[in-house]
Formats: structure tokens, sequence, C-alpha cells
């Protein structure tokens, strides 16, 4: 499947933008950058997930690995998640942990 | 009618699988959303034989897929030659999962979970040293 995904790290924000679709065959270059996000120790981390078009159980694993990783203490925002990657979030119980919105509000 | 698919277990045969499942979709008239979690429920189990099936064989080994749509459903065959294995007995161990605080989750599963939820009936039987996983979908 066809994947983008691009780190910005600024002022202790990672910033990573996810479009495409995200499955078994790739979630290991998302996995990846969530490593290079908690390398560089950021106060917050934003997952922008507007022009994820498929997100698939391999992804929501890295969502659980991106909070164990970069730890409880840090915010994790999913920003703009398509109706059905929403609904996989909530119905495996991960938009408790993480902070769910439309669009990005500090 | 019916409908197949052959294709090599490896995680490149990923994007035929979802071309065929979401023509097969679209034979059938479901709409975007059970088209998604079709495509869901299938994506989980393809990747299950792909990672799991054939490791006593070095990984070598085919997905089979046959739909049948009638009036009433749409119905999917996924069968593989692999090593035993029934979904429905990771079922329970999901639920829970999905229950635990994910700072405190191991990392794995949830996938069984979308396979369930993405159909409306699901099958397993092991017949002639073949997996078969049945999913059943109700043309609204």
């Amino acid at each position: 499947m066809a994947l983008d995904i691009s780190l910005v790290i600024d002022n202790d924000v990672a910033k990573i933008t996810l479009v495409g679709e995200l499955d078994g065959s790739n979630a290991s270059d998302f996995k990846a950058k969530i490593e290079q996000a908690a390398a560089a120790e950021p106060k917050k981390v934003i997952l922008f997930l507007e022009e994820l078009e498929f997100m698939a159980s391999a992804g929501l694993r890295v969502l659980v690995f991106s909070k164990q990783k970069i730890g409880a203490g840090v915010d994790i925002y999913i920003i703009g998640a398509q109706e059905m990657i929403l609904e996989s979030i909530e119905k495996t119980g991960l938009n408790h942990s993480f902070i769910i919105q439309e669009e990005y509000q500090d | 009618m019916i409908e197949k698919l052959t294709v090599s277990a490896t995680i490149n045969s990923l994007k035929i699988i979802t071309e065929y499942i979401v023509k097969v979709a679209n034979l059938g008239g479901l709409d975007k959303k059970a088209t998604y979690k079709l495509r869901l429920a299938t994506d989980e189990l393809a990747t299950n034989i792909i990672n799991y099936a054939y490791t006593e064989n070095n990984g070598v080994g085919d997905i089979l897929f046959e739909s049948e749509i009638s009036d009433e459903v749409i119905m999917i065959k996924i069968k593989d030659l692999g090593i035993p294995f029934d979904p429905t007995t990771k079922l329970e161990t999901e639920l829970k999962t999905i229950n635990i605080p994910i700072e405190e989750r191991k990392i794995g599963g949830l996938g069984i979970f979308l396979v369930f939820d993405g159909v409306d009936q699901f099958f397993y039987e092991r017949i002639d040293n073949e997996n078969i996983s049945t999913l059943i979908i109700y043309r609204k």
C-alpha cells in the first residue's frame, strides 16, 4: 500500500503527517518515525491523519506503541481522522489515551 | 455469480487482495462504510496468513479467495494450506485487550476483533489440511 509519512520537529513538538493507506506492509515505517520522534524527547506529538484513507490493526498497534514509547506524560494528538479510522480507534479503546480533534487546537 | 482470486501469501499481495475485495463489494452493492469494514476484515485475515500460515514452508504458499453474491448475502471464503489456525479462538483475548488501558497493554492483536466487527457472520473450518474462513455480509 502507498503511504507517505513526514516528520517535523518544531519547538519540542513532533508533527507526523500520514498520507495514504497504513497496513501490515508499511506499519514498520510509521513505527520508525515514532521512534525518531521519541528520540527527540518532544513535549507533544501531533499525528495528522486527514489524508489517511485506511488503517489496519498493524497501524493501531503502532499507536499503542507510540503511547508506550513516548511516555504517558506526553500528550499525543490525533487530528482529522476519517470516520472509519476513528471508528476503529474508538472500538479498540485507543480513544481514551489520545487527544482526538478534528482540527488541531493547542 | 462467483469471483475467484489466488495470490501468493506475501505482503505485496495485499494490494491485489484489496482491489479484488473492493470489486466484490461493488458488485454486491455495498456502501462505502460496509466496503471499508469488509476490506479491513479481509486485510486482517490475509495479513495473518501471510505472517504465520506458511512459516513451516519458508513462507511459501498461496491464499485463495472465493466470493459468491446472492440476493441476500455476499459470502467470501478465504483459504490457505498452512498450519491450522482458528481465528475464533483469539477473539476472547482481544475483547479483553480492548478494555485494558493502552499504557498497560502488550502490543499485539486487535486484528481478529476487527474481522468480527467487520462482517455479519464468520465461520472457520479445517477441511483436508485447508484453513477456510467464511465471511458473510448481508446485502441491505
